[in-house]
């Protein structure tokens, strides 16, 4: 799920994969979910979590894209 | 006086947010007797490697009514010296809010900085230029922080576009109401459909999930949907799930 770019995990799925971004987080034991006024919705998803860095097209995972 | 708050670049990836730092540097300066402050908006700044944002690059702005603005001013800047998580690069705007002031110069400012990399001296160049009426000040680090900062206050001063923090709630008991009820309600300014057109104040809404306001215009607003064959509030919830 995710592509090892220059030592980042970034994440394969772009800014709208919310299926698999969901299952990635459900998965991973570094979700944590970010501030309210920061998260798309309120899903569990790698979208919402606070290691995620957003990047143009996607993200990059800062716990390294354990999941 | 009437002031914008905003700051920038406060937190790390386990700190508490930057809107909940400025949500509690707000209420403790308003229980300090310095004043009382307003809602806080919410500007997204532009999304580019060449910027050491921590996760999303957004800045919060609010409204702040004070008789001594010095003295407020010295406490914010305490709050996030002692408040901000270690090894960020926090940044502390104030802005007078009068509506005599033309802020299109700042607001010019804080759209550059959602469209293109700016600088902390591009930052520190636009509020000189701009005048006495607005400090800048740094809170640690590179202090890097300054560029949203100015950057959110201009937008907030522009009328920019700007998601509202937190939510509003619905009533259990009260889940119909007119437009004009709702409004007065939770102290919305205005109420447009998804085209952006306004609705007429006799309109029956169903508020039964939870929505985000914007501000939009200068007011606050909520945006309400048909679904169902009625109209509700947008819901914040989980986005429709497929695959790209």
């Amino acid at each position: 799920m995710f592509d090892l770019v220059d030592g980042k995990a970034v994440w394969q799925g772009g800014r709208e994969d919310y299926e698999k971004a969901a299952e990635a987080a459900s998965a991973c034991g570094h979700f944590r979910a970010d501030c309210e006024e920061e998260r798309i919705d309120d899903d569990v998803s790698c979208y919402n979590c606070r290691y995620r860095r957003w990047t143009r097209g996607s993200f990059v995972c800062m716990k390294g894209g354990n999941a | 006086m009437n002031l914008f708050i905003c700051i920038d670049d406060t937190d790390d990836l386990d700190s508490i947010g930057t809107g909940e730092l400025l949500e509690n540097m707000r209420d403790a300066a308003a229980a300090q007797g310095l004043g009382e402050g307003g809602f806080i908006v919410r500007y997204q700044l532009l999304i580019d490697d060449a910027i050491p944002y921590t996760s999303h690059n957004s800045s919060m702005c609010c409204t702040f009514r004070t008789d001594d603005r010095d003295a407020l001013t010295a406490f914010c800047r305490a709050y996030l010296e002692t408040h901000c998580a270690d090894g960020s690069d926090p940044g502390l705007c104030i802005l007078t809010d009068d509506p005599a002031v033309d802020c299109a110069p700042l607001a010019a400012f804080g759209a550059r900085a959602q469209t293109e990399v700016v600088t902390k001296r591009d930052a520190y160049d636009a509020a000189e230029a701009f005048g006495v009426d607005v400090s800048l000040s740094e809170h640690g680090g590179t202090g890097d922080g300054v560029i949203g900062a100015l950057a959110g206050a201009g937008l907030r001063a522009g009328k920019a576009e700007g998601k509202i923090k937190g939510k509003l709630y619905p009533l259990p008991d009260r889940p119909v109401m007119t437009a004009e009820a709702f409004a007065a309600l939770y102290g919305v300014g205005q109420i447009v459909d998804d085209a952006g057109q306004p609705l007429d104040p006799s309109t029956q809404l169903h508020f039964t999930e939870p929505t985000k306001a914007l501000f939009r215009d200068g007011k606050v607003t909520c945006v309400v949907v048909r679904e169902d064959g009625v109209l509700k509030p947008q819901p914040k919830r989980k986005k429709e799930k497929r695959h790209v």
